[in-house]
């Protein structure tokens, strides 16, 4: 390695020769939510998804960008808070890059009005020796708040490029592009090395400059209202219910009724058995496509009539939600709740984004500060946490039976949650880690950002759940055709027919929702609606549903982040517990004689 | 740092008190570390935003919420 990078260095002391072993690596750096995403994506024309908090990138993304006319490798990191002293498994990833001097280039990203905080980092930076440029991101926000920076000034103390940017609207990036070629190792001085934030507070002092402030006036009402409880919580109860709308009552009723009842049932279906049976002879393959477990009367029909419009609504909803800054507020409320768990409020975040995918939410779980909260956090959101599909089919389903069935099946499940995260902080060993988190700025969402993240996020559910809806078709298919699955019926009859109070039908359902929740629920969702669970039936099922185990691409998650031991007890715990709850549950509805 | 009348803890501050960070106590190193990763070091401006549930203040120009225990150990001398 040390001979390569000997080569590499002597390449550049002569711009003549550009010939390289592998192209120059330039790797964004800095504090977390300063927006190296959106300068990566203006960089490398490539779209990394972008949030209003800290945590949205987990891994590294790389991509390629002309840079004075070379095609060099950008590198997106995420953020960090400090690269000494005890580090996150985020910034252990950072630092690795620096240490094993994989860039060639560091362009440090800064939000302009956190200038203390950036040159903390600036300065630990230099240790690792690679030529830097400093980035001053969000100006604008800076002006409003009445901070100005004198850049050029900071520039010749630190002896390093310093361009000042608005990365959203893609100003001061040319300049960027330009001063990457001038990267220099920045120039601590005598005084200051060793005492980071010595150095940080010094130079604030001497560069930045405060002048009176704009129009944060109503920024600042409007996040003091979402953060006191006696606003924030009515604000929440609203959002919740806003949120209730847009995915249960119109993604879940009106789209997935035009949809799947209008589109599929009326024409696509009727169109597909007529081809299939004029095109096909045998009864066999007709069957695999248009019969009961059909791959276009079945998988399709699931996919795309009844989860995407579900999905596809929440995501909107929720990418505006994401880049408000709103998400983290609700930390305040939650930290005292999450600590009696064994976590603390940043828990919050990974547990609200697991209402979007819980297999996305568990790789967020690397923000949490101890493996201990990872774990726990972990194994909540394979517990408990419905993800957006799922929650839509509950809110379809019980939204049509009444409201106490609907509050019956949340109080169930966040008991059930609690009771579980309160036991797991006692019986694992470990510690939790204080209650430390920074609120990113309330913002107006970009409706461009929202739409352009709503339309990668489809496309994602459409490459990765269609062909799992599909696979599980087919599956269902094959077990039927070979009577395997009138054997399991049979076999899961006791379970479901005598603890859960369910009819026979369901247990192939359950079965769907080990490939995936959402392809379970939407089973349970056409055998609501046409009157094949009575309420408490519909309530029990899809409180096991939600307890139940988590699909198979979660699953794997959990093995990728927590090993096999963990992801396999977790498991059976969850498999447990689920089937447990349901059995109680049953049985108190019956012995009561609640019919919602 | 002498122990002035003006030095308050964090936890004690009423909403809407400024102060410049004197001290952040070392009893708990990996707290004052991820402290001052975040800005609070001795000479940031502070504003205390509110009490409860959590605590929550502008350090600089970064909010942040942190829970009582953490409030307890910054030292703010009151402008």
């Amino acid at each position: 390695m040390s001979c390569a990078q000997a080569a590499i260095r002597d390449t550049a002391a002569e711009p003549l020769l550009t010939l390289r072993a592998r192209p120059r690596r330039i790797a964004l750096v800095g504090n977390a939510n300063v927006g190296k995403s959106v300068i990566f994506g203006r960089l490398t024309g490539q779209y990394a998804v972008v949030s209003n908090y800290p945590g949205t990138t987990v891994a590294v993304t790389s991509g390629r960008a002309m840079v004075s006319g070379e095609v060099c490798e950008i590198i997106d990191t995420p953020g960090v808070n400090a690269l000494e002293g005890v580090l996150s498994e985020d910034e252990l990833v950072a630092r690795r890059i620096l240490e094993a001097r994989e860039a060639d280039v560091v362009i440090q990203v800064a939000d302009a009005r956190n200038l203390r905080r950036s040159l903390m980092l600036t300065s630990q930076l230099a240790g690792f020796g690679p030529p830097v440029v400093l980035v001053l991101n969000m100006v604008d926000e800076a002006l409003i708040h009445g901070v100005v920076i004198d850049h050029e000034g900071l520039s010749t103390r630190l002896g390093i490029p310093v361009i000042e940017t608005v990365a959203t609207e893609g100003r001061g990036i040319a300049e960027l592009r330009d001063a990457i070629a001038r990267a220099a190792t920045p120039q601590l001085g005598v005084t200051h090395v060793g005492d980071h934030a010595r150095f940080a507070h010094d130079l604030a002092v001497q560069f930045r400059r405060y002048r009176p402030r704009s129009t944060a006036r109503f920024q600042e009402r409007l996040s003091r209202m979402v953060r006191e409880p006696v606003t924030g919580l009515p604000i929440l109860a609203i959002v919740l219910y806003v949120m209730y709308l847009a995915v249960g009552v119109f993604g879940a009723q009106t789209l997935v009724g035009l949809i799947e009842a209008g589109l599929f049932t009326r024409f696509i279906n009727p169109a597909a058995i007529a081809f299939v049976n004029w095109a096909v002879p045998w009864g066999f393959v007709r069957d695999f496509f248009v019969g009961e477990y059909g791959l276009i009367t079945m998988g399709l029909t699931y996919a795309i009539a009844i989860v995407l419009p579900v999905v596809a609504t929440f995501f909107l909803v929720f990418g505006f939600l994401e880049d408000s800054g709103y998400i983290p507020r609700l930390a305040i409320f939650s930290d005292r709740i999450f600590r009696a768990m064994g976590l603390n409020g940043k828990a919050v975040l990974p547990m609200v984004l697991g209402l979007g995918c819980d297999t996305m939410a568990t790789m967020t779980t690397r923000i949490l500060g101890t493996p201990k909260e990872r774990l726990i956090a972990v194994l909540l959101l394979a517990l408990g946490i419905p993800c957006s599909a799922q929650l839509a089919t509950i809110l379809g389903i019980l939204g049509g039976v009444s409201f106490a069935a609907l509050l019956t099946l949340f109080i169930v499940v966040v008991v059930q949650m609690f009771l579980v995260g309160f036991l797991a902080a006692r019986a694992l060993p470990g510690e939790r880690s204080e209650f430390i988190m920074e609120l990113p700025p309330l913002r107006v969402p970009q409706i461009r950002n929202v739409i352009y993240k709503t339309l990668l996020r489809v496309r994602w559910y459409l490459g990765e759940a269609v062909p799992l809806f599909l696979i599980g078709t087919a599956l269902l298919f094959g077990l039927s055709r070979l009577g395997l699955l009138d054997s399991i019926t049979r076999a899961a009859q006791p379970l479901v027919v005598g603890l859960l109070g369910l009819p026979a039908k369901a247990s192939a359902v359950f079965i769907m929702g080990f490939l995936r929740r959402d392809y379970g629920a939407a089973g349970l969702f056409l055998m609501a609606r046409s009157g094949e669970l009575d309420a408490v039936q519909a309530v029990v099922a899809l409180t096991v549903m939600t307890l139940f185990v988590p699909c198979v691409a979660n699953f794997l998650m959990m093995v990728k982040e927590q090993g096999w031991k963990p992801a396999v007890s977790i498991l059976g715990v969850v498999t447990v517990i689920a089937i447990g709850t349901g059995t109680v549950l049953n049985a108190v509805l019956r012995e009561l004689h609640v019919t919602f | 740092m002498s122990r002035s009348e003006k030095a308050r803890r964090l936890s004690s501050m009423d909403p809407g008190t400024h102060g410049r960070v004197a001290r952040v106590t070392r009893e708990n190193a990996d707290r004052a570390d991820r402290l001052a990763a975040l800005g609070v070091t001795p000479g940031a401006s502070i504003t205390v935003l509110q009490r409860f549930p959590g605590v929550v203040f502008l350090c600089d120009q970064t909010e942040l919420a942190v829970e009582p225990a953490v409030a307890h150990a910054i030292v703010v001398e009151i402008e």
